[in-house]
């Protein structure tokens, strides 16, 4: 299947690790992706904030540039950029009279226009049904061993399910499945849907870590082994800003914390070139060594 | 059948010192809200019947963040006093009553239809992530109440509103978990009513909030390389001295790759269209809060879909059932 695919700010910057092993993983999903070039930030919600009309001219930029390419869905691999682009695409494709006004500002300078014939999906639903569930098996051929998994789903692919509306929003059992499905145990936990705090950990930093530590410390009691999850910004918040915990907590949790396209691309046996682990702040290594055993 | 039905007769034949608010049992007087499974519901629009064919014995228990005080009845005075802080009433911006009617348009109410259908019955502040981890902050309900007062075309208070609403515990304490816009049984979607706050905020030059910062640093980003400046959106949020503080803790993630050099810029390919663009929309008059209203019409015609389907769903169950 081939997709648009769009991968956002921070799998180009901070987080390329989470670009290299999607970009590993693919074709052996039969995923075919397209990587669009000429595209710009979603706004991450903060432009939505600030500039409104100018989110919604960005976003169907990027739809407009993703329907270009023929593709009917266009890859995501980022919660944020998910509900941006979703949230437009709704309000695109469900209002002529705007879709028209936003189609002649894009002409306007020089974008082709958008008719509203393309979906936007994460690759964690790629991968959860149908065809891309299926290969998994095959793929995930290593195996997990066991590994118990803590599967952190973070806000917006859950919520809110109007815009969202790929799993129950209160009860997700897509990473679930995934994990299970590489040979994992995937361990539960209530603030599996809850926020990392990352849209306002530079603006309100004790709030955001308050909201941090509810997943990181109910995952380790649970007895996980390591985290996963679909979102490179809950992954900034997860891996980089544990450190900061140890500050207020006293607590050193070293809580691995995997992208779900490294977590499959460890149960399909692929090298550091692929996984770029290094990349990681709380280091992957007690995870890699459990496997080894 | 609905859970408020349920509850009713568990009191009248099992237990009667069960205790739970009620008054109207039709969705309006805001309540009945508590929480069923951990997620905060009304409980008189609650159908039991979807949950018995599933064969599923749900956990009724309190809404969260407001303290108990029996059974499935919070103490709401943190809840209304947060509201009373919105200063929920019409400041017309003159004291003697104009003899000619003053008329508002359809399309003036239509910015705040959304924010009025609110009930105040809770059940967005009961999962509100960051009113959990900070008690203090005004929260979806209260500033829900809020927009709706800065939207509405009578009122002549909206900047010194706004400039209240961006205290430490205002608008930009919200962390984005979407828990209000899942919860609010009416439709008002809380998180969008923040959005547009914040959005009036930064038209009317009110940006002196981190928060705001981080927010318009988005559209410069945009505006400039077309990707986010990661590096410098700490410096531009919290300040030069602030910045410094933290370079401890910047030197530690830059050793992993995670502080992308900002020199040379990575720039997108066609960056000239997303700052025409920028310059077009700028002139067409759709701002602040407009922008977020604009795309209202489009999503309550998904939503009403998507309700019209379930209802139909239950009502079938029903049927079966009888």
């Amino acid at each position: 299947m081939k997709v648009a695919y769009y991968k956002g700010c921070l799998a180009s910057l901070s987080a390329k690790e989470l670009d290299i092993s999607t970009q590993a993983l693919a074709p052996l999903l039969d995923i075919e992706l397209e990587e669009l070039e000429s595209v710009t930030c979603c706004g991450a919600g903060d432009i939505h904030e600030a500039e409104p009309d100018y989110y919604l001219h960005l976003n169907a930029r990027i739809l407009a540039y993703a329907e270009a390419t023929g593709a009917d869905t266009l890859m995501t691999i980022c919660n944020v950029c998910t509900l941006n682009l979703r949230q437009a695409n709704w309000q695109l494709k469900g209002d002529e009279s705007l879709r028209e006004r936003v189609n002649r500002n894009l002409s306007a300078v020089g974008v082709p226009p958008y008719s509203g014939s393309v979906e936007v999906r994460h690759l964690l639903w790629l991968i959860a049904e149908g065809d891309g569930y299926e290969l998994l098996k095959e793929v995930a051929h290593k195996g997990l061993k066991g590994l118990k998994v803590a599967p952190f789903y973070g806000c917006q692919i859950l919520r809110p399910s109007k815009i969202m509306g790929f799993e129950d929003p209160d009860r997700p059992w897509s990473l679930e499945a995934i994990i299970e499905a590489c040979g994992g145990e995937a361990i539960d936990y209530p603030a599996k849907i809850k926020c990392c705090g990352f849209p306002i950990i530079q603006a309100r930093e004790e709030t955001a870590l308050q909201e941090l530590i509810q997943p990181i410390e109910q995952a380790i009691d649970a007895g996980a082994d390591a985290m996963v999850t679909p979102c490179p910004l809950c992954h900034l918040s997860l891996d980089a800003w544990q450190s900061k915990l140890r500050a207020t907590t006293g607590r050193d949790f070293s809580m691995p914390i995997l992208h779900l396209s490294q977590l499959i691309g460890v149960a399909a046996g692929f090298e550091e070139s692929e996984l770029k682990f290094k990349r990681h702040v709380v280091s992957v290594q007690p995870v890699l060594e459990k496997l080894q055993a | 059948m609905t859970l408020l039905d349920v509850l009713d007769l568990i009191k009248d034949r099992v237990d009667g010192t069960l205790s739970y608010r009620k008054s109207c049992r039709m969705m309006i007087c805001g309540s009945c809200g508590m929480r069923m499974d951990g997620a905060a519901v009304l409980a008189c629009k609650t159908r039991m019947q979807p949950i018995v064919s599933a064969g599923h014995v749900p956990t009724i228990s309190a809404m969260g963040n407001m303290p108990i005080l029996k059974d499935l009845v919070v103490d709401m005075s943190p809840f209304w006093s947060k509201i009373r802080a919105m200063k929920p009433w019409l400041q017309p911006g003159y004291d003697e009553v104009r003899e000619k009617e003053r008329i508002v348009s359809q399309q003036q109410m239509n910015v705040i239809n959304k924010e009025a259908l609110c009930i105040m019955c809770g059940c967005c502040v009961s999962e509100c992530n960051s009113m959990e981890a900070d008690p203090e902050f005004l929260g979806p309900a209260a500033l829900a109440k809020g927009f709706r007062f800065v939207g509405d075309a009578r009122d002549a208070a909206a900047v010194e509103r706004l400039e209240d609403y961006n205290s430490e515990h205002g608008i930009w304490d919200c962390t984005r978990c979407y828990f209000c816009n899942e919860r609010c049984p009416k439709g008002v979607d809380p998180r969008d009513a923040i959005a547009k706050l914040g959005a009036e905020s930064i038209k009317e030059g009110i940006d002196h909030d981190m928060g705001a910062k981080h927010a318009n640093w988005f559209v410069t980003s945009a505006k400039t390389t077309g990707w986010l400046r990661e590096t410098e959106l700490v410096p531009k949020t919290q300040g030069i001295i602030e910045a410094i503080k933290q370079t401890g803790f910047a030197l530690a993630l830059a050793k992993h790759g995670k502080v992308p050099p900002p020199v040379p810029p990575h720039v997108a390919k066609d960056v000239t269209q997303s700052r025409a663009l920028y310059d077009l929309v700028k002139g067409q008059g759709v701002d602040g809060a407009l922008g977020i209203v604009q795309g209202e019409h489009a999503l309550s015609r998904i939503e009403f879909e998507q309700e019209s389907k379930e209802r139909e769903r239950v009502l079938e169950l029903e049927e079966v059932a009888e």
